[in-house]
């Protein structure tokens, strides 16, 4: 009696609150679903080469650096509110490191990558620690001004960076196939894909969500505010300097339009477009908008205008991007497998 | 050298504190950053290129028409864009940072790279204690930036519309409890931060040409002397403007060159990281 009288609660409670039960019935994320749709997802992926010729074949590695972007980008600030424009510039450093090691002193250029993705995890940590004490607008104008300032160096110190010519670089595998980049890319991706599942999905991730939505009472149930927030930033830069790293590698010419502002304008407008603060948003924005980009640019290169300004009226009207539009969809398609009376009753 | 490269610093640093206030003006009272600051600069400069340089208007007028029509599209983006996002900071950093790269990528569509520029005011140059000429142009620009400085200040300390916007900025809810109209003094002021923008670059523009990416620079050194100055102090913008416009020139003459805007990122962060309220910051800023 008492089990019916609490299951007819939660249903009504769920219809009077549209949106918030919805949250409670959401499509729940276990590690064997997780594993096994990344790797469906990857080994179906990895059947393309078969049939993409090596103009798309090259669609989809540039597709797959922006996703590894923007879902490190998605991190910071989709979970944990940070809004950073030093995204682009961290995956700066991860280039810049990787190519002068390995045009400077004849390091390995998969040791370059490693060390790259190392440096740009420091250069995070540095940076996070900076921020801490900053809210919103200032943690937003501070890496701004260091995105900045990395570009400005990149541009100056022309005898190791080569400036806006470009330092032409070794690639990572000897000889040179879109296929094999292709595959090294995924593998990217899979790699980036996993270590945010297992920091979004687990006691740390609902950590980051508490200091997102209320600093001061997550801190108040013993959240270590300072520990989530330095650690997001560091391991989201360090994804980012492994993107940008493999990505020099594969274009063979690394210029400062990596660590550009219009760089860390396309990570944002993808994550938004695809769903800010959701786990499959960024790739959906970042897939959509990469492939949607090659087929304007045959009209010439209007492809930011318009990115801008989709992502404008995305942003404005639906906040949760497309991601926020299909969930109710996705509701009725994939029944939840434990719902919040299940989980509660 | 000594002497040119202050006198570059006093004209170039007036333009500083103008963006800035505009700025400044908008954080105290929204807590919003608009980072399409730049860009609405720069548009000033389009528009007093177009109606000076294109149709031929009177100077004066063509700088009128053009700061209003910025104040008229401020208060349209601050209706359309960013009253939706009040109490979230962070929509507000996304949408007016898109909306400074879609502005960015129409000048170029509409306007093409190349720099433009609207006529001088004045011609010829002025001797300086027999050392060195100085462009009367740059002068006029200096007296110009300083009129509307001293403007922004005489509304904001004398008026009854400056006291509403001193009261929302020190305390809004009070403010609201004694019948200001919030929603409508933001719509205003968002516009006239825009002005002072659109002030700075109808100014400035005859000097320094404008291009589509131009006011990038300008934005970004007016959020440092904000940060510098004290977020929603005026008097620190002032300051602020003037010290940042002398180490840029000071620091481009005797240092480097190339690294003119870096000197500003460094002092930006060494006063994040030492007095984050700024040199003239309330405390919780």
């Amino acid at each position: 009696m008492q089990e019916r009288v609490q299951k007819d609660h939660v249903a009504r409670r769920s219809s009077e609150l549209g949106a918030s039960s919805r949250e409670n019935l959401r499509f729940v994320v276990t590690d064997r679903r997780f594993y096994s749709i990344l790797f469906a997802a990857a080994g179906l992926l990895s059947l393309l080469p078969l049939g993409l010729g090596v103009y798309h074949l090259h669609v989809m590695i540039v597709s797959l650096f922006y996703v590894m972007m923007a879902s490190s980008w998605n991190l910071l600030a989709g979970y944990t509110g940070q809004v950073s424009f030093a995204h682009a510039a961290f995956a700066g450093i991860g280039a810049y490191t990787s190519g002068i090691l390995a045009v400077k002193f004849g390091v390995n250029p998969w040791l370059g990558v490693m060390l790259g993705t190392v440096l740009a995890g420091l250069f995070g940590l540095g940076m996070g620690v900076l921020c801490l004490r900053m809210g919103g607008i200032y943690l937003s104008l501070t890496t701004l001004g260091f995105s900045e300032i990395l570009r400005i160096i990149i541009t100056n110190e022309y005898e190791i960076t080569r400036g806006t010519m470009g330092l032409q670089v070794p690639g990572l595998v000897a000889e040179y196939s879109k296929v094999a980049y292709f595959y090294i890319m995924l593998g990217g991706t899979m790699v980036t894909l996993m270590v945010l599942y297992k920091l979004i999905y687990s006691n740390i991730g609902l950590n980051f969500r508490a200091v997102q939505n209320d600093e001061r009472a997550a801190a108040s149930l013993g959240v270590d505010v300072v520990r989530m927030r330095v650690l997001a930033f560091t391991v989201s830069s360090a994804l980012a300097g492994m993107a940008g790293a493999l990505f020099g590698h594969y274009l063979l010419l690394i210029t400062p339009e990596i660590p550009s502002l219009s760089q860390q304008f396309l990570i944002l407008s993808m994550t938004v477009i695809g769903g800010m603060g959701s786990f499959l948003g960024p790739i959906v924005g970042a897939f959509s908008l990469e492939i949607f980009a090659e087929y304007i640019r045959a009209y010439g290169e209007y492809h930011v205008l318009v990115f801008g300004l989709v992502a404008l009226v995305v942003a404005r009207l639906a906040p949760k991007g497309l991601m926020g539009i299909a969930e109710p969809y996705l509701q009725d398609r994939f029944k939840p497998a434990r719902t919040a009376a299940a989980a509660s009753g | 050298m000594f002497a040119m490269a202050a006198m570059n610093g006093l004209v170039i640093g007036a333009i500083y504190a103008l963006a800035a206030l505009g700025v400044s003006l908008v954080v105290g009272i929204m807590n919003v950053i608009n980072f399409a600051h730049g860009e609405l600069y720069i548009l000033a400069g389009y528009f007093s290129y177009l109606f000076a340089g294109v149709l031929g208007l009177n100077f004066v007028l063509a700088m009128i028409l053009a700061v209003a029509l910025v104040f008229l599209l401020g208060v349209l983006i601050e209706y359309l864009l960013i009253r939706p996002t009040y109490g979230n900071d962070m929509y507000s950093l996304i949408l007016t940072f898109i909306l400074s790269i879609v502005l960015q990528n129409a000048y170029l569509l509409i306007f093409g790279p190349y720099p433009n520029k609207p006529p001088n005011w004045v011609g010829g140059s002025t001797e300086f204690f027999g050392s060195f000429f100085y462009g009367n142009q740059r002068l006029a620009a200096l007296i110009a930036g300083s009129a509307v400085i001293a403007l922004v200040f005489l509304i904001v300390k004398k008026t009854w519309f400056g006291r509403i916007i001193r009261a929302t900025s020190q305390d809004r809810e009070m403010a609201e409890l004694n019948g200001v109209n919030t929603t409508r003094l933001n719509m205003l002021s968002f516009g006239l931060g825009c002005a002072l923008a659109a002030a700075a670059g109808v100014i400035l523009s005859p000097i320094f040409p404008v291009t589509p990416t131009a006011g990038v620079p300008v934005a970004l050194t007016a959020f440092v002397v904000v940060v510098l100055g004290g977020m929603g102090s005026l008097w620190g913008c002032v300051i602020g403007g003037l010290i940042l416009g002398l180490v840029e020139n000071l620091g481009a003459a005797f240092i480097s060159t190339g690294y003119k805007h870096v000197f500003n990122f460094v002092i930006l962060i060494l006063v994040l990281l030492t007095r984050p309220a700024g040199l003239f910051g309330r405390r919780e800023a």
